[in-house]
């Protein structure tokens, strides 16, 4: 639809570009509307567990609508690979490419990622792009995968559509091999339902406000991202700073700790972070490619330059170098395994934000649950006699704590942002399991003048046999504090099987875990850590969190130093004593 | 009712409270603003009656909407209230959803609770999702634990269980219980609010009403005693969120229900506007001071929603019970213009609100808004803004135009205001696009109804952006919901999720669903004060396809279930689902996810008041002369007609551009716009093309 005009001047290019930044805003919006209500699966509506976005021709990032923080650059590395693949000449109005190679989109196979050009008067102008996670793709059920070969079906950049006729070979070949193949292909509508929405409507700003006008905005959106990034980063001290944690180890080695090592050089208003050094790919599936590794420096970089600029584009990174050497398990090569590759990302993401906290304490969070903390079961549903696979979603768990703020409780990890728990009635409604307990876990958040949020517990009780996998990490290695703050609790998994607990796995990953009927499994989130000296925590905070149940009195008078009353009230001359000061 | 023949509305808003009145006699409508008394709510009641020239003792009818519900849940100025739910499951309202909307934001913050953790408390007891008992309520826990709470001071109890949609047995003897032991405190239970699954959301909207409670029954009950001074005798009636009526005893109970009363009116009167002249579909669009808001007309009917997200998104307390389909646009009058570190410019989200208020307010505000763009550029005149009450001072407008936004942009002054409008109106019509795209609407396709104060200001403005054909700015669109109100039928709403495959699905067994809902609805009708003309049942179904998540509400007409019809239910499902994602799949197999049954009672309406005809040119006296004005086509200003509203007549054509004066209202005629006075006096207006 046109608009009506009234032979309007053209905006100053002030004013054009915060239409245009707007307009492309609501155009990756729509797109993200059109995908969540018509995917098939959960992961896609509830998870969020996916991206759409627009690109340049180049493959620079216009604007990405969220979807899943960490895919920040998953789909601009996708569309530059297939420009390249292809040839820029090769590609025709019409088509529209496909592609779920991990070893380019960084990720898993889950992740079928299309990519449609926009042609405007006979000429590419852009890209609409959408990654979405897909239930099931084929390969092995649970366990742990240890080449990419057992983790599904790889398409490599193909074209899903050429010149408007759909390649319905490639469409069979897909749905023959994926369990579910009606949700796969209700999905894979979803997606180019999507892709087709940011097609339509940026054609409509172009026709609105002509093409060369619009490209000239979005060139001045990137440059006033970038000079709020470069402004940030210049308010950083120069110097280089590092830090190093730990994985707790990659399923198939148990154990064996893989160690993470950042470094990162702050010179001027550029910000250089070195991934060189973490850990060489391992043989489990936690393993990332090249494009991750770019997406763990530019999340952190957001963070702590520009968090709340929209749309997040292509000019927030020019002031960002990422040094990445092959074969780590953020720049991994074929045939590494990938199925679990958002694990570590998280925790190098945070190791950065623990390198920057001599420079920047007050922009800086503590460690924080780092994973998805999920369990898969699948198993035969006795109502119906089907097969299931049932996932809950993250569960959420504790953040880090800041230097002036609490850490938040029971909120989903980093790889994620605007992603739902599922509700415990709708998955009752659907699997033939019972929810014992969700609740939070106390004292699991890391003491602090600030303290770490809280993580949580979900029992959940087999109502009929069923088999269990959890993957999940940073049981061992906990997040930790900072400037003196403790560290939060770890995440763990607790079993219950025939009456008898069981506590003390080795790390907190079940594979293919056979429960019977009355059997329960406990997942625990980790709290976070704190930030500063628990001692130099307002007394009062801390009579408060006793009281609401958030940490014992016990914790408060030894970590805190804080005696209470009978009442629960502050003592506050045995608490000056037991502190030390006046 | 009573004999006496006027119909009373008064609508209390943030800043004002608004009264409209239809004396049948007469067949006049007479209206009333007031400045809202936070202190003393009824009063301005009173005041708004007195002005609108209205008395309670000659009203049969008076109906209310008020911001009182959704103050109390936003200021925090609720009841001490506790929290009873399933063994395992009081952390469920502080974990909420566990979403992080702001994804890269470190110092993001989740809801705040209205209930503490040391306030919630869990029972033994727990039902599955087929509504079985798995664990008996231990009634001797609830017993002790509601005398704990007498000792702790509770004036509200909230009861929550699990999978109380399916089996409300236990949350109901809890509540006997409970209100045995505290009879003094407000004790509601969630079954009696919502019958829909998702234990967060509807936890969330049992403590918002048990929160609000104590304080919105004094509310009503107070008004009950100042209107009965007043020697009102009849039916005392509240507007809910979904625009329909319920009766002033049910408000003091299912608070909640009256969160969002004020739009969802406005709405309803658009509906009605849009009724009377012929419109099947429209926006109502609602521009105050601090936000815009947007509801829908689609084939004669609002839209609704199931679910609102109260206090922004970020850290929404959800209410989880029918609502009028509302969306907020974030843009009003206050937004404030501002150049950022990079360069950019940008209108809102930050606003100066009533206070300071914009620049040319003078009441200390000193940052360029919205308004004070649309002083400078001569859209609003200095001296008839609210009737001539508030001088506005445009010299104080410029300067902060100038200095925040003109300067460091190289800008002109005028050049600056013109590109704060556009940027605000295109922000605005891609939210209204937006969310009409979620609904699988073409905004463009439907006319607006534009009030509010700032409205009729923006309208055409807006609707060039959209691609709107026509604009219709109603009479006193300032005082437009307590119009709106006038219009309202009695309405009950209920749900149950009743989850159960389309293949398998017992027509009988769903019709005992159905009839137990409908019940409820005509009881509570038969026990109403007021007695409707007529009683309508509605039915609809949440449906989706077998392993979506999603589910669309699809409207079911009665003789599908009659002639027990699973292929027709099956094709609107499909038409719906291709309707709103341009998509679907007839081949494959649907679920039903919950139930909705709405019982309306139709009350009588006011007809439309006519305004007098009068010919094709406005009169004399409807002529203030002109202004200069400046649009968006050209740098020089315009000099531009000024009419008055009051003294245009039924007929009258006016060619852009133009400025329409009133009270409360500027409207806004663009070079190429055409504008008619209709029969009922509404500026009817075409975008030039």
């Amino acid at each position: 639809m046109n608009p009506t005009t009234l032979n309007e001047r053209p905006p100053s290019d002030a004013i054009l570009t915060e239409i245009i930044r707007n307009g492309v805003l609501a155009v990756t919006e729509d797109m993200k509307t059109n995908l969540t209500r018509t995917a098939y699966n959960m992961i896609i509506y509830e998870a969020l567990d996916f991206t759409v976005g627009l690109f340049t021709p180049e493959g620079d990032t216009v604007s990405i609508g969220l979807g899943l923080p960490m895919f920040i650059r998953g789909m601009s590395e996708t569309v530059r690979a297939k420009v390249k693949h292809f040839g820029i000449e090769n590609i025709k109005p019409g088509d529209i490419l496909v592609t779920n190679d991990a070893y380019i989109t960084g990720s898993h196979l889950n992740h079928f990622t299309f990519s449609l050009p926009i042609f405007h008067g006979g000429e590419l102008t852009a890209f609409a792009c959408c990654m979405a996670h897909w239930q099931d793709v084929g390969g092995q059920l649970g366990g742990v995968t240890t080449d990419i070969y057992a983790e599904g079906i790889q398409i490599p950049i193909v074209k899903y559509s050429r010149e408007g006729v759909v390649n319905q070979d490639l469409v069979d070949i897909i749905a023959m091999n994926v369990r579910m193949p009606d949700r796969a292909m209700g999905d894979l509508r979803a997606q180019v339902t999507a892709v087709k929405t940011g097609e339509r409507r940026f054609i409509e700003l172009l026709e609105r406000y002509g093409r060369d006008p619009v490209q000239r905005a979005i060139r001045a959106i990137m440059d006033q991202s970038e000079r709020s990034a470069r402004a940030a980063t210049r308010g950083i001290p120069d110097g280089v700073y590092e830090a190093t944690s730990f994985m707790d180890d990659d399923g198939v080695e148990v154990g064996n700790r893989i160690p993470i090592k950042v470094r990162v050089i702050v010179e001027g208003e550029e910000m250089t972070i070195d991934l060189t050094e973490v850990s060489r790919q391992v043989r489990g599936f936690y393993n990332s490619g090249e494009t991750t590794g770019y997406a763990c420096a530019q999340v952190a970089y957001k963070c702590i330059t520009s968090p709340t600029d929209y749309p997040i584009n292509e000019g927030s990174f020019r002031s960002l170098k990422v040094k990445l050497t092959p074969g780590t398990v953020v720049s991994a090569v074929k045939p590494a395994a990938m199925r679990w590759w958002m694990t570590f990302p998280m925790t190098i993401v945070d190791t950065i934000f623990k390198a920057l906290e001599k420079a920047v304490p007050d922009r800086v969070i503590a460690g924080h649950h780092a994973d998805l903390v999920v369990a898969q079961v699948h198993g035969i549903n006795p109502s119906n006699g089907q097969f299931y696979i049932g996932n809950f979603g993250p569960l959420g768990g504790g953040w880090g704590a800041k230097a002036s703020e609490d850490g938040m409780s029971a909120t989903v990890c980093l790889n994620d942002g605007d992603t739902h728990n599922s509700p415990v009635e709708q998955i009752e409604t659907k699997h033939p399991l019972i929810v014992e307990e969700l609740s939070l876990r106390e004292s699991s958040g890391g003491a602090g003048k600030y303290r770490g949020g809280l993580g949580i517990a979900r029992t959940v009780r087999a109502r009929a046999s069923l088999t269990l996998n959890t993957t999940i990490e940073r049981m061992h290695c906990r997040p930790w504090g900072l400037d003196g703050g403790g560290d939060g609790a770890g995440n763990e998994v607790w079993l219950k099987l025939d009456g008898r607990e069981v506590r003390d796995l080795p790390n907190a990953k079940v594979l293919v875990q056979r429960l019977q009927a009355g059997d329960t499994f406990t997942l625990c989130s980790g709290g976070g850590g704190g930030f500063g000296d628990p001692r130099q925590r307002d007394p009062q905070a801390v009579a408060y969190d006793v009281a609401e149940g958030y940490v014992t009195a016990w914790e408060a008078r030894t970590l805190y130093r804080v005696v209470l009353t009978a009442d629960g009230g502050v003592d506050v001359a045995a608490t000056q004593a037991l502190r030390g000061r006046p | 009712m009573t004999g006496t023949n006027m119909r009373l509305a008064a609508d209390i808003g943030g800043t004002f409270t608004d009264v409209a009145a239809f004396d049948q006699a007469s067949g006049r409508l007479l209206l009333g603003k007031a400045l809202s008394t936070p202190s003393q709510l009824v009063d301005g009641i009173s005041e708004g009656v007195a002005k609108a020239g209205a008395r309670f003792a000659e009203a049969g009818i008076f109906l209310h909407g008020s911001t009182i519900a959704i103050n109390t849940m936003l200021e925090r100025t609720g009841a001490r209230t506790a929290l009873i739910t399933t063994q395992g499951f009081r952390d469920v309202y502080e974990i909420g959803r566990i979403n992080r909307p702001d994804a890269y934001n470190l110092y993001f913050k989740k809801h705040d609770p209205l209930v503490r953790r040391s306030l919630r408390f869990e029972v033994p007891e727990r039902i599955t999702a087929d509504g079985e008992v798995l664990t008996v309520l231990d009634e001797a826990a609830v017993t002790a634990l509601a005398d704990k709470l007498a000792g702790l001071g509770i004036e509200a109890v909230a009861i929550m269980f699990l999978h109380s949609y399916r089996n409300p047995s236990h949350e109901a003897r809890a509540k006997v219980i409970v209100q045995q032991r505290l009879p003094d405190a407000f004790v509601s239970a969630s079954h009696e609010l919502s019958q829909e699954y998702r234990e967060f959301e509807r936890t969330s909207t049992v403590v918002a009403n048990a929160y609000v409670g104590p304080r919105v029954s004094g509310y009503v009950t107070g008004i009950e005693h100042h209107i009965a001074a007043d020697r009102f005798t009849g039916s005392f009636l509240l507007v809910q969120s979904t625009g329909g009526l319920y009766e002033a005893a049910e408000g003091k109970t299912q608070c909640i229900r009256m969160l969002e009363s004020g739009p969802a009116a406005g709405v309803i009167g658009a509906q009605a506007l849009s009724k009377a002249t012929g419109l099947e579909n429209a926006i109502a669009f609602d521009m105050g001071g601090t936000t815009a808001k947007a509801g829908v007309i689609y084939r004669g009917e609002p839209l609704t929603s199931s679910l609102a997200l109260i206090g922004g998104y970020e850290r929404a307390l959800p209410i989880q019970t029918a609502m009028m389909d509302i969306f907020e646009v974030g843009t009003g009058g206050g937004s404030i213009a501002a150049v950022d570190a990079s360069g950019a410019l940008r209108v809102g989200p930050q606003s100066s609100g009533a206070e300071p208020g914009p620049a040319c307010y003078g009441r200390g505000g000193k940052l360029p808004t919205v308004t004070d763009a649309n002083l400078v550029l001569g859209r609003l005149g200095a001296d008839s803004f609210l009737g001539g009450e508030l001088k506005l001072d445009i010299g104080a407008a410029r300067r902060a135009i100038d200095e925040h936004v003109g300067r460091p942009l190289g800008l002109s002054i005028t050049e600056a205001a013109d590109g704060i409008l556009r940027i605000a109106a295109t922000a605005m019509s891609y939210a209204v696009k937006g969310v009409s795209t979620e609904r699988g609407l073409d905004a463009a396709a439907f006319p607006m109804i534009a009030y509010g104060g700032a409205g009729p200001l923006h309208a055409v403005q807006i609707a060039r952006e959209i691609g709107t054909a026509r604009v219709v700015i109603p009479r006193a669109p300032g005082h437009f919901c307590a119009f709106g109100m006038l219009f309202a039928d009695l309405r009950y709403d209920f749900v149950r999720t009743w989850p159960v495959k389309l293949d398998a699905l017992d027509f009988a067994a769903i019709e005992k669903v159905y009839g137990e809902l409908e019940a409820q609805g005509r009881a509570a009708l038969a026990k109403a004060s007021a007695r409707p003309s007529e009683v309508l049942t509605h039915r609809a179904a949440d449906m989706r396809y077998v392993g979506q998540e999603h589910a669309v509400t699809v409207d079911l007409p009665l003789a599908l279930f009659e002639s027990a019809d699973r292929d027709a239910i099956k094709r609107r499902f499909d038409a719906e689902h291709e309707r709103r994602y341009g998509t679907s799949a007839p081949k494959e197999a649907c679920e039903i996810v919950s139930l909705r049954a709405t019982v309306t009672g139709r009350m009588p309406k006011p007809p439309l008041e006519r305004v007098e005809m009068g010919g094709h040119d406005p009169s004399p006296a409807a002529q203030r002369g002109t202004r200069a004005v400046h649009f968006p086509d050209r740098i020089e200003p315009r000099a531009t007609s000024v009419y008055s509203r009051d003294a245009l007549l039924a007929g009258n054509r006016i060619a852009g551009p133009a400025i329409i004066e009133e009270h409360a209202s500027t409207t806004v005629v663009f070079p190429g716009d055409t504008l008619t006075v209709d029969a009922f006096g509404n500026l009817v207006i075409e975008i030039g093309r």
